[in-house]
């Protein structure tokens, strides 16, 4: 019979076995096949592009024999990818957004320096000053490949807008004008979809690139300025634009916003090519087109809210990386990038003649200038919950309270960040 | 006798499925409260934090307002599901007809995913509603947010606690009323007086299962607000996976969870020390 | 008894009342359905678009949902996992009880036993998940046969108070009379008890096959999206750039489907399952 000191003896002996914490890990995927082929799998975090990525999987493996090639989009990517980081089981490349991600990945040193890759110099140069942006600390090396950006702005109804003979405008007061006159010809000027909290982004990134420094966030972690002084201006406008949506645009998802823009409910809708594909879905047969948000009357400051939509990294752990480089070889030709540009509307981040699709067509110039600047939200930690304050902000409409609440989140979110920030700035002097 | 070795059968099968269970759950929650003094992203590195994640939680009107969502709605919550559920469960249990095929459709709400309901509901609150009563909708108020959360539960939970009551109706023996009736007990009386003492476990298991899992709520959060409008309708389990995983609070999310589990026990505990003395009282 | 039933009377105003009562829950169904057959382009912002029936009841959204989600697979991940669970909870979950349940009022270690479990119920998963996921790595146990595991484990609390409180109807005269014919614990609780116990096995099998048929989260943290299951497979339609709703409710349907198929025909035993859990 077990006595009860014997049954806890046995308790705390099973308990002390079991490790504690991290422990090695258990992602020991072999890499090379017995055949000599190598495996190199990417995860992508563009689920809506999975079809065009088995079509290149297919292309690439049919071509090369040495490599195999596995591109999985799964669904909650980010979410998959960090459990699987959790575990220490890394794909070879990942694919994902040049986003606050791109700063955790790099500060957690599991992504390759690919500055010395020479596909790396088919990039455009805004693209790359980007991702260095992003960096918490200015590291040393580049640990992503741009590969697809967005732009966001204003998509507009082109036939309506011909029916009526608007024009685009060039500046604030322009574009102002230009709501006005479309309220009083009985069309709703603009569609938003803020009950999806995320939306409310889109005019506040391509309102906050012209009227507030691009690294503001960095100037703030260094104690230079504050966002109650670089905000205001992008607070005060985007609320004055909530006069010029339908009632209650808190009540519509992205989605819906999508849907009703679509059916020609609206002139015009402040948001990115990314969503494109879905009015599309509703509407194939729409003309659409795009402009660049004017948040200023001073024309010179113009410049196009893009970002890093889609880039590669190999992590750090890849056994193979002149395997890796040849499959970024493979993405970088421009006919398969052309094949990712026509199903998802995106802008390429690489030099070439491509064809971008007519819907970017007012865009297209900054693009070419390489005019472009980074969404201020790319470099927000995801746990202070921005979109969810601007909200909040466009609900009551006191600008003082949420930039008094911004400043103060940011330093209590940002905590161990700016400490290393700061300590690297002493370092430096 | 063989007392021994029944007593050997008896820990033996105890002993493994304890280890399975702490295996499971005791050890990562150990291993939660860890990190919860940690800055872990979750992945990659931390530093040690002593105290600072409990300190900053008592600081944090975030997870203040969470906290002060998830009592409104699970109080307000309870007591919608039990009220409904009970006159239901009467209704359920008096001679209808078709009885089994309307206990068997009322049941149908508890069979449904949370998330695909939680999407059909969005749908009714943004359209459906503000047509019907010629107002905007309530998903997009920070003051009837909350309410139209609760509803969404409620329509989910009913079913269940309903089925329950009516099994405690189905022990209340049938010469009892007629016993009362003798005493010219009636309507409201007969069930005051009668049928609600005797079916008060019932109302014990009712009212505890619902608090907890209202105070737990999650999926219809996810599919319905998303925590919105303006952060009204953040509950502690979507503050704490939202920002623990997903935004790289971690180790500061796990503080969280380990005063959450403290907070759900002992609300549990005393709500059955209450409801269990009222139950001898009766 | 010899009470010659007269023709039973009904009260018909409470059964109208309850066939009203219904629409509430059969409106969000009627939805479902609706939208499912719609094409995107027949939908509008429009109450009468939103409630008008499609303009024809084509099943494109369907085959399309099935391709999608890869749903005949999906489905079969469910299936297994979801018996897998139900059939081992009952087996161990019964079997635990009944060693905690006739040795609680005796024995310090089976009433701790007994507390500890039950009081898992209260662990919220959030705190376990990251934890789990390292966890189920290093044992590489990071699929299916992991999910069942935690399954088990999450069940374990509710199975055991509900096991424990109907063994207490179940007198223990009967195994006493078995041992004095020289039965073990062992043979005992599979001949005697075990079968006794039917009723409760019913309770459980549903309340277990509800809570981990619908789960999305423990699938998806464990298995990294590597395997689908029913739900998981749902949020295919969540990308944040785009959700065709119609896809995605015809694909809500086919997965909602097998639940309500099966409850159709075992809807009594269900009932009845959920109502014995309930009387202890």
């Amino acid at each position: 019979m077990l006595t009860r000191r014997q049954a806890i003896k046995a308790l705390a002996a099973i308990a002390a076995v079991t490790p504690v914490l991290a422990g090695c890990s258990s992602g020991t995927k072999a890499s090379t096949s017995s055949d000599g082929v190598t495996n190199i799998e990417i995860v992508s975090y563009k689920q809506e592009a999975t079809k065009v990525f088995a079509q290149l999987e297919e292309s690439f493996n049919a071509q090369q024999s040495d490599i195999h090639l596995t591109v999985s989009s799964p669904k909650e990517a980010m979410t998959v990818l960090k459990t699987r980081f959790v575990r220490g089981d890394y794909p070879d490349i990942i694919g994902f957004g040049g986003d606050v991600n791109y700063s955790d990945f790099v500060e957690a040193g599991i992504l390759t320096d690919v500055s010395g890759y020479r596909g790396l110099s088919k990039v455009k140069k805004p693209y790359l000053d980007i991702l260095e942006t992003l960096e918490y600390v200015p590291t040393e090396g580049t640990f992503g490949v741009p590969w697809m950006a967005n732009a966001a702005g204003v998509l507009y109804n082109r036939s309506m807008f011909q029916q009526y003979g608007w024009a685009i405008p060039g500046t604030w007061d322009e574009f102002i004008a230009l709501l006005d006159k479309v309220k009083a010809a009985g069309v709703q000027p603009l569609y938003a979809g803020f009950k999806d909290t995320w939306t409310t982004l889109a005019p506040w990134n391509a309102l906050a690139v012209e009227l507030a420094p691009s690294d503001t966030c960095k100037l703030v972690n260094e104690g230079k300025t504050t966002f109650a002084a670089e905000y205001r201006e992008v607070a005060e406008k985007l609320y004055q634009l909530i006069g010029y949506m339908e009632e209650n645009p808190f009540a519509y998802g992205y989605n819906d916003a999508c849907t009703a823009f679509a059916k020609g409910q609206s002139a015009m809708f402040a948001i990115g090519s990314y969503a494109l594909p879905q009015i599309l879905t509703v509407n194939p047969d729409m003309d659409i087109d795009s402009f660049v948000m004017p948040g200023s009357n001073d024309t010179s400051k113009l410049v196009l809210n893009s970002g890093v939509d889609l880039q590669f990294a190999v992590m750090q752990s890849c056994p193979n990386k002149d395997a890796a480089y040849k499959v970024l070889d493979f993405l970088l030709e421009q006919g398969n990038m052309q094949t990712y540009l026509d199903a998802q509307s995106s802008v390429p981040c690489v030099e070439g003649s491509f064809e971008i699709s007519s819907m970017l067509d007012g865009m297209r110039s900054y693009i070419d200038a390489g005019k472009v600047a980074d969404f201020q939200d790319h470099h927000y930690p995801s746990q202070m919950s921005v979109d969810a304050q601007i909200q909040t902000f466009l609900l009551d409409g006191d600008v003082d309270k949420f930039l008094a609440k911004f400043d103060s989140d940011w330093v209590r979110y940002n905590r161990d960040i700016i400490r290393k920030v700061q300590a690297y700035e002493n370092s430096q002097k | 006798m063989h007392f021994g070795k029944n007593m050997r059968t008896y820990y033996l099968i105890l002993i493994p499925v304890l280890v399975l269970f702490f295996a499971f759950n005791t050890f990562p929650l150990i291993n939660g409260l860890i990190y919860s003094f940690t800055n872990s992203k979750g992945y990659g590195g931390f530093d040690w934090v002593g105290l600072r994640n409990y300190a900053d939680l008592f600081s944090d009107s975030r997870v203040g307002n969470s906290y002060l969502f998830t009592f409104k709605l699970a109080l307000l919550g309870t007591v919608v599901i039990n009220v409904l559920s009970l006159v239901l469960a009467l209704a359920l249990n008096s001679k209808i007809k078709f009885k089994s095929s309307l206990r068997g459709l009322y049941f149908i709400p508890n069979i449904l995913g949370a998330l695909v309901v939680g999407y059909v509901f969005n749908y009714f609150f943004t359209y459906i509603l503000p047509y019907l009563t010629h107002s905007t909708s309530m998903l997009a108020d920070k003051g009837w947010a909350w309410v139209a959360v609760v509803v969404v539960c409620a329509w989910q939970a009913i079913a269940m606690n309903t089925i329950i009551y009516i099994s405690g109706l189905q022990t209340v023996p049938e010469d009892i009323y007629e016993a009362g009736a003798l005493d010219g007990a009636s309507g409201w009386n007969k069930f005051r007086y009668l049928t609600f003492p005797l079916i008060m476990p019932f109302f014990t298991i009712n009212m505890v299962l619902s608090m907890k899992n209202l105070l737990m709520v999650f999926d219809q959060i996810m599919s319905l607000t998303q925590g919105g409008p303006a952060q009204s309708t953040e509950s502690i389990s979507y503050l704490i996976y939202n920002n623990g995983l997903a935004g790289g609070q971690f180790g500061f999310q796990s503080a969280n969870a380990v005063i959450f589990f403290i907070v759900i026990v002992t609300i549990s505990v005393l709500q059955m020390r209450f409801l269990n003395s009222r139950e001898e009282q009766l | 008894m010899a009470t010659s039933k007269v023709k039973e009377k009904f009260n018909w105003p409470v059964t109208i009342l309850l066939l009203i009562g219904l629409v509430s829950v059969l409106f969000p169904l009627y939805m479902t359905v609706v939208i499912a057959f719609k094409s995107p382009t027949e939908m509008t912002t429009s109450i009468e678009g939103i409630l008008s029936l499609p303009q024809t009841w084509s099943l494109d959204n369907f085959a399309k949902a099935i391709e999608v989600t890869d749903f005949w697979h999906s489905l079969l991940n469910s299936v297994l996992i979801t018996a897998a669970t139900i059939g081992i909870s009952i087996v161990v979950h019964s079997l635990v009880a009944y060693a905690i349940g006739r040795n609680m009022a005796s024995r310090k270690t089976f009433r701790f036993s007994y507390f500890y479990i039950v009081s898992g119920m209260f662990v919220p998963f959030a705190i376990l998940m990251l934890p789990l996921v390292k966890e189920t790595a290093q044992l590489h146990i990071d699929n299916p046969v992991g999910v069942v595991l935690l399954y088990v484990v999450f069940y374990m609390p509710m199975n055991v108070l509900l096991y424990t409180g109907y063994l207490k109807n179940i007198p223990v005269a009967l195994e006493e009379a078995a041992r004095v014919d020289g039965s073990t614990t062992w043979s005992t609780f599979w001949r005697i008890i075990f079968p006794l116990m039917g009723p409760m096995h019913a309770t459980v099998a549903v309340l277990t096959a509800l809570g981990t048929w619908n789960d999305v989260m423990t699938p998806l943290v464990i298995m990294s999206g590597n395997i689908n299951t029913l739900p998981l497979a749902q949020l295919t339609f969540q990308t944040q750039f785009g959700t065709n709703y119609n896809l995605a409710f015809a694909s809500y349907l086919l997965a909602m489907l097998p639940m309500l198929v099966f409850y159709l025909f075992a809807q009594k035993k269900i009932i009845n399952g959920v109502i014995n859990g309930a009387v202890k």
